[in-house]
């Protein structure tokens, strides 16, 4: 018995197209369309945090406290080699003037190694570094140091129409200092026209 | 008859799934922002790190010039100055006031340490009253703010500058520079310090 040929097989009567669905109308597709937008959208979460003012912030804080810790001689070395001496004063300190420091080892102008100090300083500093001899008050080092930063100083306070053209310095002195070397370095400082000199202490002592 | 509601055709129903479909956010477009959260945390840890290592330190400076020829007092030749001078030495203070040596016990004139050392120490609440006594003694004194502080070669800075804090100012406290730079102020003892030349 032969079997009638299929729908498209070889031989057989065309095959009729599948009728597709009539599309709705664009109203209809639209309305649908925004139906299953506001279905599916996302609800609006943070991802991400907006810190840009707390950096704003953060950066100014960090600026100020670099720049007041510079300022102020907080950033003073407080090592074994020098310790401040402790005062009742609670004035704000000096910033003007040349700084020389009297460590337990060198004195120090600037930043600048002038001399060094002995390990027994009650006789001040040795006889070779001084004008006349060991009974001499006058550090030649210090002074030759001293001098130039005067000149340097002197210039600018007269381009900058100063009406006072004296030099001042900030002595910064260890604790133990001996007072036989803080007069050296004082009375070096008065021949080299530096006339105003400011201790630096810390505070907090008791009287 | 009711009317039966269209029905969307497959490529309808197709293309709204694919218009619909949630994108995920890639993460170079996410805000535009750089995530800088991991970076702020080194940074609070590191800020925290230095804060607590670093000692913060209150300075001051004490004010003073070279000696001068004749002091600075303001007074006139004719009126009587006290000219103290605090003379720091290994036993106690010495001290001298109207070109003499002031006895122990700081009473009257006479030789000897006016205040010896107790217990070891340097007795600064005895030379800061000792300085207030002679101050007290004229009024003509009343206005001199200088003194005269000198020491054996061997004595620490720590020790000037408490000597300089004692005879500085009475318990009152009261004593500052006005805008001037002149000392102003009840408790004024003697601010004004010069150093002697120990030779």
């Amino acid at each position: 018995m032969q079997q009638p040929p299929g729908p498209g097989a070889p031989g057989g009567p065309p095959q009729q197209p599948i009728p597709r669905a009539k599309p709705a109308s664009m109203a209809t597709y639209k309305r649908v369309l925004r139906k299953e937008y506001n279905r599916k959208r996302l609800e609006p979460e943070i991802n991400f945090l907006n810190i840009t003012a707390m950096m704003d912030m953060m950066t100014i804080i960090l600026v100020f406290l670099l720049k007041t810790m510079s300022a102020s001689s907080a950033s003073m070395p407080q090592s074994n080699d020098l310790q401040m001496p402790k005062s009742i004063m609670t004035s704000e300190a000096s910033q003007e003037g040349v700084a020389v420091l009297i460590s337990k080892s060198h004195i120090v102008v600037d930043d600048n190694v002038v001399c060094p100090v002995p390990s027994d300083p009650t006789h001040g500093i040795e006889g070779k570094y001084k004008r006349s001899g060991p009974n001499d008050l006058y550090i030649v080092p210090l002074a030759n140091s001293l001098q130039s930063w005067r000149e340097r100083d002197k210039q600018v306070r007269a381009a900058t129409g100063a009406k006072d053209l004296r030099s001042e310095a900030i002595v910064i002195a260890d604790s133990n200092t001996p007072y036989r070397l803080l007069v050296e370095v004082l009375f070096t400082l008065g021949q080299t026209e530096f006339s105003k000199f400011h201790l630096m202490v810390l505070q907090g002592a008791k009287k | 008859m009711a009317k039966e509601p269209e029905r969307l055709s497959a490529q309808q129903r197709s293309k709204i799934r694919r218009l619909t479909d949630p994108k995920e956010i890639a993460p170079d477009e996410e805000g535009g922002e750089l995530n800088i959260v991991p970076f702020l945390d080194i940074i609070t840890n590191v800020m925290m790190f230095v804060l607590a290592t670093v000692s913060v330190t209150f300075t001051a400076t004490i004010d003073t010039a070279p000696p001068r020829a004749g002091g600075r007092s303001s007074a006139k030749p004719d009126q009587p100055s006290l000219g103290l001078t605090v003379i720091v030495v290994q036993d106690g203070f010495s001290v001298k006031a109207r070109g003499g040596n002031v006895a122990p016990g700081c009473q009257e004139a006479g030789a000897g340490l006016a205040i010896p050392k107790k217990n070891g120490d340097y007795d600064y609440a005895l030379l800061g009253a000792c300085a207030k006594r002679l101050k007290g003694l004229s009024p003509d004194f009343a206005g001199e703010t200088s003194v005269t502080v000198s020491a054996n070669p061997n004595i620490p800075f720590q020790a000037i500058v408490s000597t300089m804090d004692a005879v500085r100012k009475d318990e009152s406290g009261e004593c500052a520079t006005d805008k001037d730079g002149v000392w102003a102020g009840v408790g004024c003892l003697f601010p004004d310090v010069n150093f002697g030349l120990a030779r």
